[in-house]
């Protein structure tokens, strides 16, 4: 049995025939097809990612996308008709961690959803990465600042992993784009500008003066020196 | 001097200038000119009227005491009965007196006549004042000699001790019995009336003066009472010329300025409620042209799906709903393209446009763009060719944008290149970067240049698109090129081929100088449109 995805569209065609290329991928599928069920369908079949339509009746994909994100740091893909709307950045800082814009291709999401669930690949041999004052424990998923847990998404893990991974690489956005969400292509650099500032709001003791992960300026960013 | 007169020249040029931008001191010069010319000729009226009148006055004056003086003189020389010359003299010497007694001329000449000499021995000597000799003309003196009981007059310029006087000399006959005939002239001067007349000139003057400085100020403040409102009307119809459309003018009173006040708010109010009307028809209509751009891409998602499903097992199927699904999948590709234009040229048409601009070495973009699309122009046959002389360098541009307007440009070149070579060639100066994409194909008419940018215009409709071109690829470059602040320029003959020029500025805030690049020229005069 593949992993479980949430189809949440109030558009009962594309939910089914999203739900056929899907299943035809080996996934197991599971629906909802609106806001007000979502949050109910999420728990009920506790998928491991979720595809949310920005736009739903009721209560829309940005406040559903809150609600799971209060629970559960599961990938979710928002789906949207509109590239350049606020909402997509909304969305992104509700803490979704892809977006597809209408019309996609099956292969391109396919090639998104196994990208989310994909565990993180780092050429690191030990299993313990340190950056800043957080250590980053590879086999455990499990980030800590001075023995607490840092309560991260596999997305945020995967993001704070890579920049880790080679302390003194500067990462572009582009970059980064490529290791964590799988464009090979040029993509929407807003992904890593939300999504930095997410990480850095659960990472950094003060966000303002970022030290885990730092701005460099013109070009990107990169793993904060070790400190004790 | 040549700087004197340049000097002057350019004194000359700001005056004239002055002149033509100030309808004030127009006026102002104009009344003044005018009134000049009036009070002239009022004057000159006035001085002329009132020496006649003065000179008339003082010479009947002087006439009459001539007349009356002449008559004493006579009464005297005719009560006297004298024989000898020393009789005769003392009775001239009283008629003397008696003419100084009775005008008040001391100015006198006595004159022996030529013709009536009856009596030489007793005829006194002639006598003159010295103020009179030589004033006196012969045409006088033959006048009075032809003429007894007349007077004749002659204005004279007298030489008096206090400097030259005009006057009037006066001529008449005596007749001194048993001696003969006399001239008598007596000699007035019209020093009074010359001043009086002189202060008269002086008061004209200066009241002509007065009164033109007078009528400037009243023609300066008129114009400004009817200039003003004029400027102010200008200025606002320039502010609602450059799109301030709150502005309104001042309404004041009754009179006709007030009238062009209402009239013109009136034409602003209605300006602005259509204007506004038509922006909120025309900010609906691109809504709506966006809403259903989007609207379609739910249904358009789930069959694109389903087209490709149905593609990727399209060898499980019979030959017929294989190429069945094969045409599907190819036009649903066309028509999501078509919307993806489609919401493009919306988004221009709204104005929501923002360039994402960043340093881009322009000649590799090219390049680069050449050389994904090799396959597709040799699957076409044409042979792409890329010179670079220029643009080795960053310039600041959307590459996206840039990217899509090379595609664009040389995939319309393959299609109607038939088969010939393309020539793509990338230059750069000092303010832009060009890249032209020259082909050999068909080329168009002069008359279809102009439309060639046009949405969903095809240069030939009869002609298939073989690339599967949306209508839409030229018009959105265009818009491309321009929200660069960069221009996209076309040529092309019938028969020898197109070229494309896109000029770009280094940095969108610098405006372009000129193109790098030509574009080619034929002989007839070549169509270029912007």
């Amino acid at each position: 049995m593949g992993a479980r995805i949430l189809v949440v569209d109030d558009d009962a065609a594309l939910a089914e025939m999203v739900g056929i290329v899907l299943d035809a991928e080996g996934f197991g599928v599971s629906y909802c097809a609106d806001g007000e069920g979502a949050f109910a369908a999420f728990a009920e079949h506790n998928p491991d990612l979720v595809l949310l339509d920005l736009m739903l009746p009721g209560i829309g994909g940005i406040d559903v996308c809150t609600q799971i994100r209060g629970v559960s740091g599961v990938p979710i893909i928002m789906l949207t008709a509109k590239s350049d709307s606020a909402d997509v950045v909304a969305g992104l800082e509700a803490g979704a961690d892809d977006y597809m814009v209408k019309p996609f291709n099956p292969s391109e999401l396919v090639a998104r959803i196994r990208t989310r669930l994909r565990p993180p690949r780092t050429e690191s041999s030990s299993n313990e990465l340190r950056v800043g004052d957080v250590v980053i424990d590879l086999e455990g998923h499990r980030v800590t600042r001075a023995g607490t847990a840092l309560n991260l998404t596999p997305l945020e893990f995967n993001l704070l992993a890579a920049l880790a991974a080679a302390p003194t690489q500067v990462f572009t956005r582009e970059m980064l784009l490529e290791q964590v969400w799988g464009y090979r292509y040029k993509a929407d650099t807003r992904l890593v500008n939300v999504h930095v500032q997410r990480l850095r709001s659960k990472v950094e003791i003060d966000p303002d003066n970022p030290v885990v992960v730092a701005t460099v300026r013109g070009i990107g960013y990169r793993a904060g020196a070790v400190s004790s | 001097m040549q700087r004197l007169a340049r000097e002057l020249h350019r004194w000359w040029m700001r005056v004239l200038g002055l002149w033509r931008r100030s309808l004030q001191l127009r006026t102002v010069i104009v009344s003044l000119a005018l009134s000049t010319v009036a009070i002239l000729l009022v004057g000159i009226y006035m001085s002329v009227s009132i020496s006649n009148d003065l000179f008339n006055t003082r010479l009947n004056q002087v006439l009459a005491e001539s007349q009356r003086a002449t008559s004493t003189a006579q009464r005297i020389f005719d009560s006297s009965v004298v024989t000898d010359r020393a009789g005769v003299q003392s009775v001239m010497n009283a008629a003397r007196q008696g003419i100084r007694d009775s005008s008040s001329s001391s100015l006198i000449a006595v004159y022996r006549a030529p013709s009536a000499n009856q009596n030489a021995g007793l005829a006194p000597q002639d006598f003159s004042s010295p103020e009179l000799s030589g004033v006196i003309s012969s045409d006088l003196r033959t006048s009075v000699q032809n003429s007894a009981d007349q007077q004749f007059w002659q204005s004279v310029n007298l030489p008096l001790t206090t400097g030259d006087v005009p006057g009037v000399v006066v001529g008449s006959r005596l007749t001194i019995p048993s001696v003969g005939q006399y001239e008598l002239y007596m000699g007035y001067d019209f020093a009074q009336a010359q001043q009086t007349l002189r202060f008269i000139y002086g008061v004209l003057f200066a009241s002509g003066l007065g009164l033109l400085i007078l009528i400037g100020a009243i023609a300066w403040f008129v114009a400004r009472m009817v200039v003003t409102p004029i400027r102010i009307a200008a200025d606002t119809s320039e502010k609602i010329a450059a799109g301030n459309l709150d502005v309104r003018l001042p309404e004041q009173g009754q009179d006709v300025v007030a009238t062009l006040a209402r009239s013109f708010n009136h034409m602003a109010e209605s300006m602005q409620a259509q204007l506004t009307a038509l922006g909120t028809l025309s900010v609906m209509q691109q809504r709506f042209v966006s809403d259903v751009s989007h609207e379609l891409r739910t249904p358009l998602t789930t069959i694109k799906l389903a087209a490709d499903v149905m593609y990727n097992q399209r060898e499980e199927f019979d030959p017929t709903t294989r190429r069945t699904a094969e045409l599907l999948n190819a036009q649903v590709t066309r028509f999501e393209k078509m919307l993806g234009d489609l919401l493009e040229i919306s988004r221009y048409d709204a104005g929501s446009v923002d360039l994402e601009l960043q340093p881009t070495n322009f000649a590799s973009l090219v390049q680069d763009v050449a050389g994904a699309m090799t396959t597709l122009a040799e699957q076409h046959g044409c042979d792409l060719s890329v010179s670079a002389p220029g643009g080795h360098f960053e310039a600041l541009i959307d590459a996206r944008r840039v990217r899509r307007i090379l595609m664009n440009l040389i995939g319309n070149a393959i299609e109607h290149g038939e088969r010939k070579p393309i020539d793509i060639v990338v230059d750069s100066n000092a303010t832009a970067v060009a890249v032209t994409v020259r082909d050999y194909g068909v080329g168009m008419a002069t008359h279809d240049l102009e439309l060639v940018f046009s949405r969903f215009w095809r240069a030939d409709p009869a002609r298939q698109r073989t690339l599967g071109g949306t209508g839409l690829g030229l018009a959105i470059s265009q818009e491309d090129a321009r929200v660069h602040a960069g221009q996209l320029d076309v040529w092309a003959a019938p028969g020898e081929g197109a070229c494309f020029r896109l000029t770009l500025p280094r940095d969108p805030k610098v405006a372009i100088g000129h193109s790098p690049l030509e574009l080619p020229e034929t002989d007839s005069s070549a169509g270029e449109t912007r």
